[in-house]
């Protein structure tokens, strides 16, 4: 505890540059029943080195996700079946993307960017609770993984590479 | 009945080889060394365990084992049995909240009693109960004085009878002397016994006379010594009492008996490679033997009957020169074996003590070759002065002897740094299990310095793990020293590995492994690991 105390402190005395470090979401709130626009903020490369692929895998629950193209950059979607069947506008949906690739760029460490998409949160996400992203972002033959999500009661803080996510509000 | 006589004294010698032959092959390594326990040293536990386990360098039998409560009391634990190297035992009780103290103690192959605790709590640490392993001066004191008993029997009391059956010309000088030497020696051998049962219980002196006490004595490796010793004390009785015609026989076969006494225990006889320790503490032993042994009659003689002991000068004076580069070759060679490094006759209380000898030994060559060389030449020739100078010169000599022989009694407390640095490379290993994944994590060597990683990765349920990528991160929170992170490559055998990889501080540490299951999640498990100083 005392160690999550001081890692929380730390950030705090760093403010927003190191909040800044991390790949984070634009939006940080949104509702459920409702269509995201999630834009993935990337403030650097891999202790370095230049940016040249962003994946995000698309959780249970976010449903119609459609990635933004961006020149100079490949975009690519996995798509596969989810966990169970989800009515949007009336049409049933089973299977949808679960993985949008960027490949191919080059983002200097020293320039920031962002990824684009849109998705719609099925209306049966648990409101109230946080919804993670997680990113891998690929520098050449180098990787940071912000994939990791908080256990029950852990703080988020304590994190080294935590995956961006957003909290879930009560359907509007 | 010179016969009869002649029949048993063969059989004794043959008795004599075949336990000779019988202890030679042991497969001791070392001290024992604890390699691991479990519950592990520091753990905090939520559930009183039923079982205790302890794992040992080698095969190991339990002495004294007891659980110490966090109120300070203590409990006996009886119930445990032997798997290979580890110690199963069972606990008794359901345990209260606070820190235990699991205290142990085992006797090793090379027959030396080693002893130690590991701590763990329940629920939350407490402050550690008091479970000491104080040292019992009294004992160790009267240890030493039975291993000197020991010594003076076997060296001067045999290695006496030798001299006066083969190189005396009277042999009526020095015999009461050997005599003398040889009770002692046959009071020193069973005192020995008995005190390693009792050092081998961590019991007091008190309780010397304890049937536990015996049996656990018998049970060592030091049982041979005391056989040999006491058969060799025996032969070489015989050879002054018995009839004319044995007492060549009888004292040759004390005088090989000795270095069989002290090839069957101990330090030296315990190092690898076996096939040349043994044989070389043999001939070290039986030459220490001969010459110290021949002191005595010799000094007696001289100042009693000069005329007569000029015979017996030139017959030992003959044989002296093999036998004591026999002597400074087989210590020379052990001496290095257990050892290893020059830099452990400073660094190691057995460097000391081996240092402390070869000082006393500098005196007693010198004196030696003064009188080889300078007196013994003039004193057969009947000079008196010379041989009122060699007589002072013997006693001298004698006294440096049987320091030598304190000092080396004293090795019995001194593990060798042969067998420390092979404690010292045992490895640190912890288990981690979570529901997720589990691992087990090995250091080697288990201290602080430039060490090796090992990882075995599963799952939860014991499964395989096939992870993409492991990670170890090592942090030290109270040291102020950064977490050291490195990733680890997989091996050809399915474990993970970091080389090379250095901790700069020994204590308690914090181990992570970063365990990345799929591109998109990663598993992190910790538990702390006790790196030793050394």
């Amino acid at each position: 505890m005392k160690k999550y105390i001081l890692a929380a402190g730390a950030l705090c005395a760093l403010g927003t540059n190191a909040a800044l470090a991390h790949i984070t979401l634009e939006t940080q709130e949104a509702a459920v029943g409702s269509t995201y626009k999630a834009v993935l903020r990337v403030p650097h490369g891999c202790e370095g080195k230049a940016t040249t692929a962003v994946r995000v895998q698309i959780p249970e629950g976010v449903i119609a996700v459609k990635p933004m193209p961006k020149p100079g950059w490949t975009l690519q979607v996995k798509k596969g079946k989810y966990e169970k069947s989800y009515q949007l506008y009336g049409e049933a949906l089973t299977t949808g993307v679960k993985e949008v690739d960027w490949s191919g760029g080059n983002l200097p460490d020293e320039f920031y960017d962002e990824f684009v998409f849109r998705a719609s949160l099925a209306a049966d996400l648990p409101a109230g609770q946080m919804l993670y992203f997680p990113v891998v972002q690929e520098c050449g033959d180098a990787a940071e993984r912000w994939i990791e999500i908080p256990a029950a009661g852990q703080d988020e803080d304590a994190l080294e590479t935590p995956a961006p996510g957003i909290k879930l509000l009560p359907k509007k | 009945m010179n016969c009869m006589l002649a029949g048993s004294l063969v059989w004794l010698a043959a008795m004599l080889v075949t336990m000779a032959l019988l202890v030679v092959p042991g497969r001791a390594l070392a001290h024992a060394a604890l390699v691991a326990t479990d519950p592990a040293d520091g753990a905090v536990l939520t559930q009183s365990p039923g079982k205790f386990s302890l794992t040992f360098s080698e095969p190991v039998s339990p002495l004294v084992l007891t659980l110490v409560r966090p109120d300070g009391s203590q409990l006996a634990l009886t119930s445990f049995r032997l798997k290979d190297q580890t110690v199963e035992i069972d606990n008794p009780e359901a345990l209260k909240s606070g820190t235990h103290v699991l205290s142990w103690r085992v006797v090793s192959v090379d027959g030396h009693p080693v002893g130690g605790s590991a701590l763990f709590s329940m629920g939350a640490p407490s402050a550690a109960p008091v479970a000491g392993e104080a040292v019992d001066w009294t004992l160790r004191a009267a240890i030493w004085l039975g291993k000197l008993f020991l010594y003076a029997g076997l060296f001067l009391g045999i290695g006496g009878a030798f001299a006066l059956a083969w190189l005396a010309e009277d042999r009526r000088r020095g015999r009461r002397f050997v005599i003398a030497a040889l009770l002692i020696g046959l009071v020193g051998a069973p005192l020995s016994l008995g005190l390693q049962g009792l050092d081998a219980l961590g019991a007091p002196l008190a309780r010397f006379a304890t049937p536990a006490v015996w049996k656990t004595a018998l049970e060592t490796s030091f049982v041979w010594t005391v056989l040999l010793g006491l058969i060799a004390l025996g032969l070489a009785l015989l050879s002054l009492a018995g009839p004319s015609g044995l007492r060549k026989l009888a004292a040759s076969v004390a005088l090989l008996g000795v270095g069989a006494a002290l090839a069957a225990s101990g330090h030296a006889s315990a190092a690898e490679p076996q096939w040349l320790t043994r044989p070389l503490v043999f001939l070290h032993g039986t030459a220490i033997a001969f010459w110290a042994g021949a002191l005595a009659p010799l000094g007696l003689a001289l100042r009693q009957q000069p005329a007569q002991a000029k015979v017996f000068l030139r017959r030992f004076s003959r044989a002296i020169l093999p036998v004591v580069a026999v002597l400074a070759a087989s210590g020379i060679v052990l001496a290095i074996i257990q050892l290893q490094q020059p830099a452990a006759l400073i660094h190691t209380a057995y460097g000391r003590l081996l240092l402390l000898k070869l000082t006393l030994l500098l005196f007693l060559f010198t004196l030696a070759s003064i009188n080889r060389w300078t007196l013994t030449a003039p004193a057969v020739a009947g000079d008196t002065e010379v041989q009122r100078r060699m007589v002072r010169s013997i006693g001298i000599e004698m006294l440096i002897a049987l320091a030598i022989f304190g000092v080396a009694a004293g090795w019995r407390f001194t593990p060798p740094p042969r067998a420390l640095a092979i404690a010292a490379a045992q490895p640190v290993s912890i288990h981690i299990h979570t529901l997720k994944a589990m691992a087990d994590l090995g250091i080697t060597p288990g201290h602080a310095g430039e060490v090796a990683a090992s990882m075995m990765i599963m799952t939860g349920e014991f499964g395989p793990l096939d992870a993409k990528e492991v990670t170890l991160v090592l942090s030290k929170p109270d040291s102020g020293i950064e977490p050291i992170k490195r990733p680890a490559r997989k091996s050809g055998d399915g474990t993970w590995r970091i080389d090379n990889l250095v901790i700069p501080l020994p204590g308690r540490w914090d181990a992570r492994l970063d365990i990345l299951v799929s591109d998109f999640e990663v598993v992190k498990i910790e538990a702390p690991i006790n790196i030793r100083a050394e």
